[in-house]
């Protein structure tokens, strides 16, 4: 039993039954046990918010409505991004969220933790906020939902000197919002997937550090991100959600391990399963031994996530960027397109720096507020982009050469 | 010297158009005639000296004043 | 009267210090991990949620994953790093559709972990796939804030996927499904969530003009960076009445000028709902990336349990696992049978609405390369 009593919420509880982890249970959790925490002689300076929250979202539930007003404050010093501002309009009613500004902490590279780092985490914002958490947001970072404007800077200041104050193995910085860099991220890789074709914690990792004032001074167009994945599967949606998107593939021959293959052809049907699926037909398999036409092979990797003890990537490894992918707004949606098929893996951290800021330069000189780089590009034409970047126009960029012959010869026409 | 004075100059005139309400830089070195490059460095330092603020729409970035700010953030937090 | 003398928070004395970024990933791995990193040889899965790997030294590590409801109290963190101490030397990670890890090398702890999570946190234990055999358990579903903490949804992200997930957990807890079937939700079409190339997608839709209230606008609003603001230009200035004008023909109900001015919500009861779009994907395997397409342009916020929601992806989910063939994702089973039997067999209605009529994706986007499949 709890002496803590928390509002009446009808609606919010039938969230609480069925099997599925319910984060009504969550809210009620951190505003019984922060109030507890608070009697107990813990310090904390945002009581009442996760029972504020409970109120506001049972009124949403009830009027099928939202009661957030947008901030634009991020209040931080030296920073430009990494705080959404939230107003309640119900600031009366509810003065404990009348504020309750969200603040996005950088991850580390592919989300792994040492708990001694979280739980400094939750020590801190225990105090400083709501006690309100997402693991993660969409964009990666790691979400502390809900805090007022004077005590951003002191939670800042918490993760600034989470390894002094709060015995974290390091500190935590903010991450992106607005018109920055917004924070990189990148799948598991080479920690732990054999698939991965170059090191996508370290390329996400050297990224974020060398564009820290990118990423916390806005002066863009309009936000850009980067992500890493370390394989063609593309775990961390890069293709369709960043700017940047760095895909692991190879050049040579899918790796066989023969004698595997006749182990998984005990168990599966290698013919309907893997050779049949094969999109260009590449494979054949006699019963004795796979054979791949690597000439033929797009590196769609089916028949390696199908047998991945018997086929491997190749050796000559490296990566495929893709840029302009983005949601639909305003445009329309965009799967980012081939900007460069291929950049070996030992060249790749630096080619893309050197890629990355020819575009930011090109983009923060032409880009109109609010254009995302794929629709400048629409604009402009690839022809100017591959100016830009440097690149040869390939094949490999396009499904098909264009249709219609209105091309736009400005060389002859200067 | 001259160099100096006009940067002072057209740092009190960045300030001013600010002061009216928060700004793309982009457009403002538009309506400045000055090099977007070269408005991004005054206004980082005005950011810097505490004149000149962020404020966030939380998918795009303006700048005001301090004072702007604050009026802003006061008009939308009440009801 | 004499002001107490506040005593300063450490946090409020210590001396500012930026751009340090995040800490350096090396320091966030167990040793098994940090010792074999870049040297795994194969993956096998033992049952669902749980993925043993080998690494070319021989080092086995099991991968146990569970699934969150991403809005976590700290003291539920708490609780999973307890969870990380006992089993996992202190080490976990979280995937990037919102479940935990935690890394075993003992097999006979995998029982007992996955029983302590269910007990002291009720995380279900699942989310994997095995793609030897083609069997595919369904992944957490990404989402947004919603009415937890956004302005502009048109609808609850958290709730809506609470109701959904009730309603399919044995999809994840268990590998039922033909193929890889990945969901997500954003609240607005802004879509942080980025739903636009998921399996199947709830986005939450406004569909009528914001609401201008002159005198809230008057009041909050600046009036210029307002007008500014709207993608369409269908915003302009009324200095007369200091206020703004808005062409309602042009407007699609983007909430941007929400953002910029209070004054004018965009939010509407009775209006707003959800659209699910299917058959987006994203990797490379078999068929090439793809974007989502609309199949419902409209669904009624009902909360708190989304029941038509709810219902729509069960049966979009369920025919399709029913029909599709081994490793036939959404979008390759409707290519195989065309959206003719896909509305026939799901019987859902095909409208008007599900017509493109918005003209701003230009034409040429259609013949670029979205894939990194491609012969050298
Ligand atoms: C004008 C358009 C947009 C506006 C005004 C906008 C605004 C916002 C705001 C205010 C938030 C914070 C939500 C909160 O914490 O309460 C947010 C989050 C986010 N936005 Fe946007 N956004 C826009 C477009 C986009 C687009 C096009 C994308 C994707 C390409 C995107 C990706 C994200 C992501 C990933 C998050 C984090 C969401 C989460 O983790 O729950 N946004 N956006
Ligand atoms: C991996 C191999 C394949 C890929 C990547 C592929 C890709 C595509 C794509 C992208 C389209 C445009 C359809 C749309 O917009 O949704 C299409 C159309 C079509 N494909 Fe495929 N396809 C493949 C294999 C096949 C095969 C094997 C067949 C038949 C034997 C086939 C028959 C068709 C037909 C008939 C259409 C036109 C459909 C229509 O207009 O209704 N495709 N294909
Ligand atoms: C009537 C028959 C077919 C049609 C209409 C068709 C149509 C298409 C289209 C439109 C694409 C472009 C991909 C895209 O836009 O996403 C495509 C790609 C592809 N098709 Fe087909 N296809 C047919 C048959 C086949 C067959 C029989 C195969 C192989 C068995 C095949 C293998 C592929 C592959 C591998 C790609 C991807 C090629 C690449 O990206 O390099 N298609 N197909
Ligand atoms: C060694 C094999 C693989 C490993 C270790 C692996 C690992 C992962 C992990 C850890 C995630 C995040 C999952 C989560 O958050 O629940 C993920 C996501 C994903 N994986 Fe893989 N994966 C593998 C193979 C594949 C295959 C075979 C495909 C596709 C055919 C694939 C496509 C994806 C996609 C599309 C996502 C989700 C991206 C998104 O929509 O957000 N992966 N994978
Ligand atoms: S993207 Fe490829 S390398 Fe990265 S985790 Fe997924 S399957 Fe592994
Ligand atoms: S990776 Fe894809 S294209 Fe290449 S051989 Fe395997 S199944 Fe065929
Ligand atoms: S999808 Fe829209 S409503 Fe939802 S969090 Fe993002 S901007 Fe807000
Ligand atoms: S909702 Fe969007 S399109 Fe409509 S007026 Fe506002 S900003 Fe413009």
């Amino acid at each position: 039993m709890t002496d803590v009593e928390l509002p009446e919420t009808p609606l919010l509880d039938e969230l609480e039954k069925g099997p599925w982890p319910s984060f009504v249970k969550e809210i009620k959790r951190a505003a019984i046990e922060q109030e507890k925490a608070m009697k107990a002689g813990k310090k904390i300076k945002l009581p009442g918010a996760a029972k504020g929250l409970l109120k506001v979202l049972e009124l949403a539930y009830k009027e099928k409505r939202t009661h957030w007003k947008h901030g634009g404050i991020v209040a931080v010093v030296g920073y430009g991004g990494g705080v959404i501002g939230r107003y309640c309009d119900l600031e009366d009613k509810v003065p404990e969220v009348w504020h309750f500004h969200t603040m996005r902490i950088n991850m580390p590279s592919g989300w792994f933790y040492q708990t001694k780092a979280l739980r400094a985490i939750c020590d801190a914002w225990e105090k400083w906020g709501s006690g309100l958490t997402n693991f993660h947001g969409s964009t990666g970072d790691i979400i502390l939902l809900g805090t007022r404007t004077e005590y951003l800077q002191p939670m800042a200041n918490a993760l600034a000197y989470l390894d002094k104050l709060y015995g974290s193995p390091a500190p935590f910085d903010i991450g992106g919002s607005g018109s920055d860099l917004r924070t990189p991220s990148a799948c598991m890789g080479p920690a732990l997937c054999e698939f991965a074709c170059y090191d996508t914690l370290k390329a996400c990792y050297e990224f974020t550090m060398r564009y820290q004032n990118e990423l916390h001074r806005p002066m863009w167009p309009y936000k850009f991100k980067i992500k890493c994945s370390g394989c063609p599967n593309d775990c961390v949606a890069a293709k369709a959600r960043s700017d940047f998107a760095i895909i692991g593939t190879w050049k040579d021959e899918i790796q066989i391990d023969q004698e595997a293959v006749k182990e998984y052809a005990k168990v599966i049907d290698i013919e309907k399963q893997v050779v049949k699926k094969c999109p260009t037909g590449a494979m054949s398999w006699d019963g004795k031994e796979l054979k791949i036409d690597n000439r033929e092979c797009i590196r769609c990797m089916h028949c390696i996530n199908v047998m991945p003890k018997a086929l491997k990537p190749g050796k000559e490894r490296g990566a495929t960027i893709l840029i302009g992918g983005k949601a639909p707004f305003v445009d329309g949606a965009i799967i980012g397109w081939v900007a460069i098929p291929f950049i070996p893996e030992n060249e790749l951290i630096e080619k893309c720096c050197e890629v990355l800021e020819a575009i930011w330069e090109w983009w923060d000189e032409e880009g109109k507020f609010r254009e995302r780089v794929g629709e400048l590009i629409w604009r402009k034409g690839m022809d100017e982009f591959l100016k830009v970047i440097n690149q040869k126009a390939d094949v490999r960029m396009v499904y098909a050469p264009r249709n219609n012959p209105f091309i736009f010869w400005r060389e002859l026409n200067q | 010297m001259t160099e100096e004075v006009n940067k002072e100059e057209l740092k009190q005139k960045v300030l001013e158009y600010l002061a009216k309400k928060p700004w793309q830089v982009r457009d403002l070195a538009k309506v400045l005639r000055v090099k977007k490059r070269e408005l991004d460095k005054i206004v980082q330092e005005l950011i810097n000296e505490g004149k000149a603020a962020y404020w966030s729409s939380g998918s795009t970035t303006y700048v005001t004043t301090k004072d702007k700010l604050e009026e802003m953030e006061k008009k939308r937090s009440g009801t | 009267m004499v002001a107490q003398e506040v005593e300063k928070e450490p946090e409020e004395t210590v001396e500012i210090k930026t751009d340090f970024g995040p800490p350096h990933y090396e320091i966030m791995l167990h040793p098994i991990i940090k010792k074999n990193y870049g040297k795994w040889k194969y993956h096998e899965v033992v049952r669902p949620g749980v993925i043993k790997r080998v690494a070319e030294s021989g080092d086995v590590l099991y991968v146990v994953r569970f699934g969150s409801p991403r809005l976590l109290s700290v003291y539920t963190v708490r609780d999973i790093c307890d969870i990380a101490d006992k089993y996992s030397d202190g080490y976990l990670r979280f995937t990037s559709r919102h479940n935990v890890e935690f890394f075993l090398t003992d097999p006979d702890k995998i029982e007992p972990l996955i029983q302590e999570v269910q007990e002291k946190l009720g995380f279900p234990c699942g989310g994997t796939w095995d793609a030897t055999k083609g069997e595919y358990g369904l992944s957490n579903i990404v989402h947004t804030q919603g009415w937890v903490h956004c302005h502009t949804p048109a609808t609850d992200a958290s709730g809506i996927v609470k109701s959904v997930m009730d309603e399919l957990y044995d999809y994840f807890t268990d590998h039922k499904l033909p193929a890889l079937c990945r969901i997500s939700l954003a609240c607005c079409a802004n879509m942080c969530g980025a739903v636009h190339a998921s399996d199947i997608s709830m986005v939450g839709v406004h569909r009528k003009i914001p609401k201008i209230d002159d005198d809230a606008v008057r009041r909050t609003c600046e009036i210029p960076s307002t007008v500014a603001a709207c993608p369409t230009g269908a915003l302009k200035p009324d200095m007369k009445r200091k206020t703004v004008i808005l062409d309602k023909d042009k407007c699609m109900y983007c909430g941007n000028c929400y953002t910029m001015c209070p004054g004018m919500p965009i939010f509407d009861p009775e209006n707003d709902g959800v659209a699910v779009l299917v058959a987006g994907k994203i990797s490379d395997a078999r068929y090439p990336p793809q974007l989502s397409k609309v199949v419902v342009p409209w669904l009624p916020n009902n909360p708190p349990r989304w029941p038509e929601v709810v219902q729509t992806v069960k049966k979009i989910l369920e025919t399709w696992a029913t029909h599709a063939e081994k490793y036939e994702r959404i979008a390759e089973w409707v290519h195989r049978i065309g959206w003719e039997r896909f509305f026939e067999l799901t019987g859902l209605e095909f409208t008007e609405k599900l017509i493109d009529d918005y003209k701003r994706t230009p034409y040429i986007y259609a013949s670029y390369r979205t894939s990194a499949a491609f012969r050298w």
